[in-house]
């Protein structure tokens, strides 16, 4: 049974009343005195040659205080795995969103106008949308310089094929020769997005050499390595703040538009706001999900035993490689899957395209590649005729299996999630003939990150974390207090959290990855466990008993064996305030990663092993309209491995959230894009979110045990999972209606074109 | 941008602002929607309309058909009982418009003059007969909606003419409106189609039929209509005003639907249609797809 | 041209000088300082800038700010009744109804919208409501617990 925790006062988050009464402040809400607008000027074409580039008209107009292009600001490129990028167009555009120039002006309107003055003269050059095209043998070079770009040593690249793993184990000829069946496949899954109802905004202040950037982003502290490193100064001369954060999920990841706002700032001299439409925020920013082309090939025996897989996938990555260099690892390890797998052969590349580069979303690579791989998995159970569940359950990994990179799992509950997600939905029952319930599986390492907290008790009792790390509205800071609360034996709502400041907290990830609760928790633990041995040394003066003996308990720190001898913590906090203060420092070393055997796999980036891996099931119900294509979801059942679950309501959100978002990449979440790369439907009327009307009863339930491994107490990672597994239950309930769909998103047309067949 | 207004607080005054170029704002569901994407900037000069009191309720007229002014709400339209009950297919319509707050702030008046090809109550307000009451300084006019409606985002008002009223001629039997959704809300017709039925006796007496989203305009169908007039309503008769639908679609391909998706959905939108009117010329009420309650889209409070 | 109207924001009277095109978001948020009504889209798509006008909701982002002359509006500013918060706030924060919140201002106009006309709806009505109003957090499960718990305590 899972441990949830039963946290019996309702947790409340520390942010709810200023969100609930609109007085809490989102970027795009702030103003400073003398405030001007920023507007950008994107290319004009998806692949073209900048010949020149004339302002003058621009800086003419009246109203308007700065006009910046790449010649303003420092020669710098920048990329965490691939040096690919400069601020503003460097020679060369590659995709519609890029960034020409920058205009700061007294109103929105001047600031369009202006844009719209500049004038750029271009060469235009063969674009390419396809990323199977751009690897093919003489495909135009999206970077011809690619060679010369620094970076991450371990990203193997060459030409478009910005970074290729892959994952040998064991003999795949051999074993497909051998096997009883062989399946082979092609899925194409669309590129998408994150969509944060927010769009982005940024403001920036100088005083003197220093600047405060206000920004909407989830990774504060990468935001401000990236002013530093593009602008030239010390990361110390750079303050991001981040006001409340209005939704991310992976899209505000990432260092974007701070350099270029800062850069207007200082060219004007005045503070400069900017904030993206929706439209910008579909086009500019580097952090769509990658599309993806799935070749997926299956040995197995006539009693369901999986004897050999080989996968060739590509991704698509866009014009820039922005955080996508380690997809292909992670994308190779979804084509995997939860499953035991004797014999693996998979290749996944990276391609360049001129398109919007493609970036972290929720569970990067994994939605996609899960419903690929589960939609197989159901067709391999058809050819076997074996039922799809039941071929699962032969299959699926259990303690002490190992994994394609020999990493052996330890703590996991794969295999109750499924049978757990099986019985929530009723499977096997009687339905109408146009509806059916389907299944997947799928998984998702916790990552471990450095993270520092400082927990201070004031002389009233009442308490302060001061932390790095940032949310997105997921609740992860929120609960922050619940951990320091269990280590002191205080109560939640006795601590206040700083955070949102980089000048504040110490230096932590920020809200990517699923990472808060295990790595800051972690700190958090550590800060808090300093505070309490501050304590317990002076209860021991105060108790006149060995520490040993003392325990922290409903705010007193009392003898153990007789809980009425004891001191009140606010006692203890009083005394420390008139003597040394109780403040705690924490950060804890990150656990290292799960011994693994990679031996023969190229592009070892971080995901051959998976730390505290979590396990998923979904289970759905589906209406097909077979005459129209259109699916409605009917049920939901999500059973869930995180290890120790610390607040159920914040969790339960999450699988909420992230099983709708899976609903919408699973019907109507997809760019179209012309021939040339550009997007067809950047606005929400025809890039179609799941609206509530749409949405049916989630049902969740969490399975498994604390894993040792993980964060605090065993917790692995909770937001980024429950968008994986829901395309593939979805696509596997359409199956049985409708014909299997190789499409994602499974729209209604594409639907009704499988029942054509 | 626009640099002139005025809110109209009586009908001549409005009437004076077209003369002079003024366009009519309405609910701006459309007008100002569309600006914000960037589709066509807001006129330089415009005149707000939300004010008169002239264009606003729906009373039976002496004939047994309705009027409707132009500023009636989608919401009011559907919360209206004789509108649901006699002239179904128009509530229908109103029904699935944007959200709640579209349908309150989103008129009537506003979706006919848009002469959108996709828009919801044009065919229905064909098939019913309905004339629009164009009214300018220089006189009132009455022009039937079918031929009002010319070509996508074109009408054949003059831009001094404001349209005050929606005339209904009094309905018999039954009527629906029925399109192809995606999602269960906040979509726009990809394919939709309207049938109107009057019964004789067991048999359908005679039949209206239009097609919207498929055709430059919204038309009628005659072979559809033909197909059905006359006819016992069965499958065989259903299945042939479906093809009828499909072969007078002239579909497009686009971001919302290829082509042959499309002329295939004609078909299928177009029996739906016709099997719900004449389910409900017959009195049953289980087919009704209006898809929430009165409560719901809200009565007219004022 | 710039032109006179007074806007009654949440019961209170502000007399503004606006041009025509101004949006009523965009005068409310800047103008009166009330920024709590939010922006997402570009298209009447989201419902994050939901207010009420003369009691029945409105995109606010793309209603032109002077067709709101002397009618009464509401935001989510007006919706706590002093310190005291509005039972959907309350149910909305203890329903688990907001994460990010940005969507959470036009989601609970809407839902005021909904209950002022209909204070027992059932859940697809609800859901139907608020199908104007994207939320990407939550998947709307906290939010339709919220309007459900907050109509059984005012009813
Ligand atoms: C989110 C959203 C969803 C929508 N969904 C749908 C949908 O599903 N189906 C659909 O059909 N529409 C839809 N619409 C479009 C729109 O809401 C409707 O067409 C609405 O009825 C328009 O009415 P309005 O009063 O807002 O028009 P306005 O925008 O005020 O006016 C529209 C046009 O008509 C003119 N006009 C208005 N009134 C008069 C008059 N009395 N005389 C002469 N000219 C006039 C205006 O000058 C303008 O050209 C949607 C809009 C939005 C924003
Ligand atoms: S901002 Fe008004 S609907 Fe999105
Ligand atoms: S709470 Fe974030 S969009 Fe709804």
């Amino acid at each position: 049974m899972a441990v949830v925790e039963d946290t019996r006062e309702q947790f409340i988050r520390q942010d709810g009343k200023d969100k609930v009464t609109g007085l809490g402040r989102y970027t795009a809400d702030l103003a400073r005195t003398g405030m001007l607008q920023a507007r950008f000027r994107y290319s004009d074409h998806a692949h073209a040659r900048v010949l020149r580039i004339d302002t003058s008209a621009a800086k003419a107009l009246p109203g308007v205080f700065a006009v910046l292009t790449q010649d303003d600001v420092p020669d710098v490129r920048y990329g965490g795995f691939v040096e690919d990028r400069t601020l503003f167009a460097k020679d060369v555009v590659r995709f519609e969103g890029e960034v020409v120039a920058a205009v700061a002006a007294l109103t929105q309107e001047i600031a369009d106008r202006a844009v719209e003055l500049i004038e750029v003269e271009y060469e235009p050059l063969p674009a390419i949308a396809d990323p199977e095209q751009a690897l093919a043998p003489g495909a135009p070079l999206i970077h011809e310089g690619w060679a010369g770009y620094g970076g991450n040593e371990d990203v193997v690249r060459e030409g478009n094929d910005c970074s290729h793993s892959s994952i040998r184990k064991g003999d795949v000829d051999a074993a497909l020769a051998s096997a009883d069946e062989v399946v082979k496949e092609r899925y194409v899954a669309d590129m998408s997005h994150a969509v944060p109802i927010e769009p982005r905004a940024i403001v920036a202040e100088w005083q003197g050499d220093k600047v405060t950037v206000w920004t909407s982003t989830q990774v504060p502290f990468i935001a401000r390595s990236g002013v530093a490193t593009t602008l030239q100064m010390p990361e110390a001369d750079v303050r991001v703040v981040v006001p409340h954060l209005g939704g991310g999920f992976g899209g505000k990841c990432e260092f974007h538009f701070e350099a270029h706002v800062a850069a207007l700032a200082r060219a004007a001299r005045r503070p400069v706001r900017l904030v993206f439409t929706r439209r910008e925020e579909f086009v500019a920013p580097d952090h769509r999900r990658e599309g993806q082309v799935l070749e997926l090939e299956t040995g197995v025996m006539k009693d369901g035993t999986i004897v050999a897989r080989r996968a060739r996938l590509v991704l698509d990555n866009g014009a820039y490689a922005a955080d996508a260099p380690f997809f292909p690892q992670l994308a190779a390890m979804m084509a995997v899957g939860p499953y035991r797998v004797p014999h693996v052969s998979v290749d996944a590349h990276l391609a360049y395209t001129n398109t919007t580069p493609s970036g972290s979303v929720r569970a990067p690579t994994a939605p996609q590649s899960c419903w690929g791989l589960e939609l197989h998995m159901d067709a391999v159970a058809e050819r076997i005729g074996l039922d799809p569940v039941e071929f699962r359950r032969r299959n699926i990994v259990h303690p002490g299996d190992e994994t394609a990179t020999k990493q052996v799992l330890e703590t996991i509950a794969a295999a109750e999630s499924l049978e757990r997600a099986v019985e929530m939905i009723g499977y096997g029952r009687e339905l109408p003939p146009d509806e059916a319930i389907g299944v997947a599986c799928g998984w998702w390492p916790t990552f471990a990150l450095p993270s520092g907290a400082h927990v201070k008790l004031h002389g009233d009792g009442s308490g302060t974390i001061v932390t790095g790390a940032q949310e997105c509205g997921t609740g992860s800071v929120m609960a922050l207090p619940l951990l320091a609360a269990e280590v002191l034996g205080m109560r939640p709502q006795q601590f206040t959290v700083v955070y949102q400041d980089t000048d504040a907290g110490p230096w932590d990830a920020g809200a990517s990855g699923s990472q808060t609760t295990t790595n800051n928790g972690r700190a958090v633990v550590e800060a808090a466990i300093d505070v309490r041995n501050q304590l317990l040394e002076l209860a021991e003066e105060v108790l006149e008993a060995a520490r040993a003996d003392l325990e922290l308990v409903d705010g007193r720190v009392r003898v153990k064996g007789s809980p009425s001898t004891g001191v009140d913590i606010t006692e203890l906090a009083e005394k420390a305030a008139g003597d040394k203060l109780l403040l705690g420092r924490g950060s804890g070393s990150p656990p290292a990663s799960p011994d693994c055997d990679i031996s023969g796999c190229t592009g070892r980036l971080g995901s051959e092993s998976f730390l505290a891996p979590t396990f998923m099931t979904h289970a759905v119900r589906c209406k097909v309209d077979r005459a129209t294509g259109v699916v409605r979801v009917l049920e939901v059942a999500a059973a869930h491995d995180s290890g120790r679950v610390l607040n159920p309501v914040g969790a339960n959100g999450q699988v909420e959230g992230g099983v709708a978002m899976g609903i919408g990449m699973a019907l109507s979440e997809g760019s179209q894009l012309s021939d040339d790369g550009r997007q067809l439907n950047p606005y929400l009327l025809d890039y179609k979110l799941q609206t509530a009307a749409d949405v049916p009863e989630i049902r969740v339930e969490w399975v498994g045990e604390p894993d040792p491994t993980a964060g605090p107490n065993g917790a692995k990672a909770v937001a980024e999972p429950p968008c994986v597994p829901t395309p593939g239950a979805v696509g596997n309930a359409i199956a049985k209606v409708a014909g299997r769909v190789r499409c994602l998103p499974m729209t209604p047309m594409r639907v009704w074109e499988a029942m054509q067949r | 941008m626009s640099a002139t207004y005025t809110a109209a607080a009586t009908l001549p005054e409005a009437l004076a602002a077209l003369a002079s170029g003024a366009r009519p704002v309405a609910g701006g569901t459309d007008l100002v929607v569309g600006a914000r994407q960037g589709k066509a900037p807001l006129p330089d000069s415009l005149v707000a309309i939300h004010g008169l009191a002239e264009l606003r309720g729906i009373a039976e007229t002496g004939g047994g058909g309705l009027r409707i002014g132009a500023l009636v709400s989608h919401a009011d339209l559907v919360a209206h009982p004789a509108v649901r009950e006699r002239y179904t297919a128009l509530a229908d319509a109103s029904a699935i418009v944007g959200s709640h707050a579209t349908r309150h702030v989103g008129t009537l008046g506003g979706n006919v003059m848009n002469a959108s090809p996709a828009m919801e109550t044009g065919g229905p307000l064909i098939c019913f007969g309905a004339e629009a009451v164009l009214v300018s300084e220089s006189g009132e006019r009455r022009v039937a909606v079918a031929d009002l409606l010319t070509g996508p985002g074109r009408t054949a008002a003059r831009p001094d003419e404001l349209l005050v009223a929606i005339e209904l001629p009094a309905a018999a039997g039954g009527s629906c409106y029925a399109r192809l959704e995606y999602r269960r809300q906040m979509e726009i017709a990809v394919v939709g189609a309207t049938c109107a039925v009057t019964l004789e006796g067991a048999r359908i007496g005679s039949a209206r039929v239009a097609i919207t989203a498929l055709t430059p305009r919204i038309v009628r169908v005659p072979d559809a209509e033909s197909a059905l007039a006359g006819g016992d309503g069965g499958a065989g008769a259903v299945q042939a005003a479906g093809d009828a639908a499909a072969a007078a679609a002239q579909p497009i391909s686009d971001v919302r639907a290829s082509a042959d998706y499309r002329r295939a959905m004609a078909a299928v939108i177009a029996r739906r249609a016709v099997t719900a009117a004449i389910a409900r010329a017959r009195g049953s009420s289980d087919s009704v797809p209006i898809p929430a309650s009165p409560a719901l889209h809200g009565a007219d409070r004022d | 041209m710039r032109y006179d109207a007074v806007l009654n924001v949440n019961g209170t009277d502000f007399p503004v000088e606006i041009e025509p095109h101004r949006s009523l978001l965009s005068v409310v948020r800047t103008e009166l300082g009330m920024p709590g009504s939010k922006e997402g889209c570009d298209d009447s798509e989201c419902g994050a800038c939901m207010m009420l006008l003369d009691g029945r909701p409105v995109n606010s982002c793309s209603y032109l700010a002077l067709q709101a002359d002397g009618r009464k509006i509401v935001t989510v500013e007006g919706l706590a009744d002093g310190g005291e918060l509005h039972p959907l706030q309350r149910q909305f924060l203890a329903q688990g109804g907001v994460q990010c919140g940005f969507c959470t201002p036009g989601m609970l106009i809407s839902a005021k919208a909904l209950l002022d006309q209909n204070p027992a709806p059932s859940e697809d009505e609800i859901r139907i409501a608020l199908s104007g109003n994207l939320c990407r957090c939550t998947g709307y499960q906290g939010i339709v617990r919220a309007v459900q718990a907050a109509a059984a305590e005012i009813a």
